[in-house]
């Protein structure tokens, strides 16, 4: 491509955003350029000697670039850096902080489903999935990632607004002795004490218990 | 406790990390993964990697930010602490060395050596993730 | 040439649940604001690192005769601490408490700890003393004490669910806090006893 003037400002706050390590690096255009910016990124496996480029995310105009498939393996960590390029001119690489898949991904709340008899609820819980490569690919729960990883499940009392909470390591709760034809709304969370990590609370979940057929 | 080295190393990662300019070498996971270590040579992997912090490494970490050598500080005493109970271990033949164990620490010596004294330390203190999170898994 | 400047003396450590305070008698010098500055030394330093201090710039050049270490405190080895007063350009020598400081002697109270009966549900309310501190419930059918059951709640979040209770009998609760970091607990709370009633939270 000729010989490249580096002149070009360099993208900014290069980053890695993961979700259940769904692993997305993502950047801010550089100062002062408009439109017409292209990018290209490499990433390389820390303590391994070579930058590997990423062919998808080559003269790219969008400022983000999906890089799951490279950083899967959360046993090791990673670094990524980004160029720019606008009208023969260049910036420099600009890299990521180190990144561990393991300590800096989020987690999303676990999915929650209820049911209901007269008298008690049962309520399942399901860690999310680790991010994989295609829908048919292997799922690995994250709870096999983390196995310390424990769910904490709040219970509220719709009618006497009393909110109780339940710290569980096993996915299913049944709570027992409730009143009948009440509505309750269960949400959950996941946490992990080492390394420290918590979800969010799930949205709420609400059921009612069935009417009391005697009364 | 390890949950409390865990919170301090959090704290000073990026700094440290962004000490250490060498993204082409590592002390704990290249060549050879702590991952790989056989579950008999755990301990002592563990015991020779804790001695091996506080013998050479934390020493050698001194930086310009007085809230970083108080989170190392605090590091040490607990790397020390938690060394204390391994070497119980050890001397209660719990702990015993096999030859992978040796020939894995002898490998992330040369990597030490490798380096001069100071990058090398912060290095290895930038890595303490790696062996955090390799005791947590072996747990 | 000015006298010089005392060290600050009767240095003390006040250490309850995992909060540590290092506190000294006033350095006394009329007219003047006398300020102190403390470092401590971990087993660490005095072993590996040739008897170092570290400064804690909380603490540094401050007016108060207290200082909260809990922060630099953080691993159960023997600790160092030292006090010295400044005035103006005149400075003293340290003060160092006698003999070592280790978290393992802090003192652990009893939790905070308020029983709920909700229905037929059995509820604790706990104090949250920090991400140092677990709680081990112990609850029973009064009258039952041999069968006395067990739950370690490591994260207070307001009100934990025991376990469903027979309407009837009164359930008793107690709780102590447990440091892992210390390996040690605290003595139980006091009991607290509840009764099942329909649909209504009932105190006995």
């Amino acid at each position: 491509s000729g010989e490249l003037y580096c002149s070009l400002p360099n993208p900014r706050n290069v980053h890695f955003e993961s979700i259940n390590m769904r692993n997305v690096l993502h950047w801010s255009a550089p100062e002062g350029t408009g439109d017409g910016v292209l990018y290209r990124v490499k990433y390389s496996v820390y303590g391994v000697g070579k930058w590997i480029r990423k062919p998808e995310c080559k003269n790219i105009n969008r400022t983000w670039c999906d890089l799951s498939n490279e950083t899967s393996d959360y046993e090791e960590q990673y670094y990524a850096s980004v160029k720019a390029f606008l009208n023969g001119m260049c910036s420099d690489w600009m890299e990521t902080t180190r990144f561990n898949p393991l300590t800096d991904t989020k987690i999303d709340p676990p999915m929650v489903s209820v049911s209901s008899t007269e008298k008690s609820i049962s309520i399942i819980l399901t860690a999310p999935e680790k991010w994989k490569r295609s829908p048919e690919g292997e799922s690995v729960s994250l709870l096999q990632v983390y196995p310390g990883l424990q769910y904490n499940v709040s219970v509220l009392n719709k009618k006497t607004k009393k909110r109780w909470f339940f710290s569980v390591s096993n996915n299913t709760l049944v709570v027992p002795w409730l009143e009948p034809g009440t509505a309750y709304c269960v949400s959950a969370q996941i946490h992990v004490t080492t390394p420290l990590l918590h979800s969010g609370f799930s949205e709420e979940h609400c059921i009612a218990t069935l009417k009391d057929k005697t009364a | 406790s390890v949950t409390e080295i865990r919170s301090g190393f959090t704290a000073i990662k990026a700094n440290i990390q962004a000490r250490d300019p060498i993204r082409t070498l590592s002390i704990l996971s290249h060549p050879h993964s702590l991952h790989k270590v056989k579950a008999s040579d755990r301990c002592c992997i563990t015991h020779q990697l804790f001695t091996f912090y506080v013998d050479k490494v934390f020493k050698h970490c001194k930086t310009e930010d007085s809230y970083v050598n108080r989170k190392i500080s605090s590091i040490a005493n607990s790397f020390l602490s938690v060394k204390r109970k391994l070497r119980q271990c050890h001397e209660q033949n719990k702990c015993m060395c096999g030859q992978e164990s040796t020939e894995k620490f002898k490998q992330i010596l040369a990597n030490y050596e490798g380096l001069n004294v100071t990058s090398a330390a912060i290095k290895s203190l930038g890595e303490l993730d790696i062996l955090l999170d390799w005791m947590d898994k072996s747990r | 040439e000015d006298a010089l400047l005392p060290a600050p003396q009767n240095i003390s450590i006040l250490s309850t649940n995992m909060k540590h305070f290092l506190a000294w008698s006033p350095v006394i010098v009329q007219g003047e604001t006398v300020r102190y500055s403390v470092e401590f030394q971990g087993e660490y330093e005095r072993e590996y690192a040739n008897e170092s201090w570290i400064p804690i710039c909380e603490c540094s050049l401050i007016t108060a005769t207290v200082c909260n270490i809990t922060e630099d405190i953080s691993a159960t080895v023997a600790y160092n601490l030292r006090v010295r007063a400044d005035v103006g350009a005149r400075r003293s020598e340290w003060g160092t408490l006698k003999g070592f400081f280790n978290r393992i002697t802090t003192s652990l109270t009893p939790p905070l700890m308020k029983v709920i009966a909700d229905g037929y549900h059995l509820l604790v309310e706990l104090e949250d003393m920090g991400p140092a501190f677990q709680f081990c419930v112990l609850y029973w059918k009064k009258g039952q004490e041999s069968r006395m059951q067990q739950k370690v709640v490591k994260e207070v979040s307001s009100v934990v669910h025991l376990d469903t209770m027979e309407a009837g009998p009164d359930y008793c609760v107690k709780a102590q806090t447990y440091v892992e970091a210390i390996n040690r607990s605290s003595s139980f709370s006091q009991t607290q006893c509840v009764r099942a009633q329909g649909g209504r939270s009932m105190w006995l």
